[in-house]
């Protein structure tokens, strides 16, 4: 006999035995463990619910993280609008206080500090300094205020 | 602060005024003839102490005013004053002019016995 043929003679033959064996073990064919109990042999049907709850689970599991990942979504959305709200009342706010500012700026403020002084102290406007100010028409009239009588000579 | 003293803040005001001759103009117009003595006072021995012809003028040859004021307080005070200036030239020589040309007597003999005082007190 040839090497060759030999060689396929044993592979068959081997193939042969698996195929044996095979058909020996097929009534466990649903239960790959083949444990008995009882002499009852436990069906497949536990290991597919057990797989059925699993799955449910990770259905489930998935359908939270969307709903997790959709609520953070939504968060970061509204976050985002208020957030760009806030900027754009601050941006506003700032431009308005440089407007503002800018017309401060450029307003010329006067404050009349002797006329303020003269309403607070009435008598203050007598004095010899704040008179000297004055021109002498402004001091006679002044005066004619004090004595309307003698003016009116 | 009642009126008075304000009238006389007035006064001490024209005194130092730089517009000297508008200044005399109220003061004369004014101050002269104010019914209060106080005020006619104060008035004298500012136009006084002006020392100019303008000023003196009113105090020296008007009637009834200056010198020649009726009341004897308002007279003094301007004796006084005529008495305290530095410089008296002026007034002598508007004195001795009254002396020897005014029409009124009173005016005159006046002016005659300050002139005897000044040229005694100096």
């Amino acid at each position: 006999m040839e090497i060759g043929k030999l060689s396929l003679h044993t592979t068959k033959s081997v193939q042969n035995k698996q195929n044996i064996k095979n058909t020996n073990t097929n009534k466990f064919s649903t239960n790959p463990f083949g444990v008995s109990f009882k002499g009852n042999v436990i069906q497949a049907d536990v290991f597919e619910s057990s797989n059925k709850a699993t799955n449910l689970i990770s259905q489930k599991s998935k359908m939270f993280a969307s709903a997790v990942v959709s609520g953070i979504n939504n968060f970061n959305e509204a976050f985002k609008s208020r957030i760009n709200a806030i900027i754009s009342f601050g941006k506003k706010v700032t431009s308005d206080v440089m407007d503002k500012m800018e017309k401060l700026g450029n307003t010329e403020i006067t404050i009349d500090m002797e006329g303020i002084k003269n309403r607070l102290f009435p008598d203050r406007q007598y004095s010899v300094k704040q008179l000297s100010n004055k021109s002498v028409d402004e001091l006679r009239g002044m005066w004619e205020d004090l004595t309307p009588e003698q003016a009116a000579e | 602060m009642d009126n008075n003293e304000k009238i006389k803040q007035i006064i001490r005001t024209l005194g130092e005024h730089k517009d000297s001759e508008a200044a005399i103009n109220l003061l004369t117009e004014f101050g002269t003839n104010s019914s209060d003595d106080e005020i006619r006072e104060l008035t004298a021995q500012t136009l006084i102490r002006k020392n100019t012809h303008e000023s003196l003028r009113v105090v020296l040859i008007s009637k009834g005013k200056g010198i020649n004021d009726l009341s004897a307080r308002v007279a003094m005070a301007s004796i006084n004053e005529l008495l305290a200036l530095k410089d008296k030239t002026e007034a002598i020589k508007i004195l001795d002019d009254t002396i020897k040309m005014h029409s009124e007597e009173d005016v005159r003999n006046t002016a005659r016995s300050v002139r005897a005082l000044m040229t005694f007190s100096s």
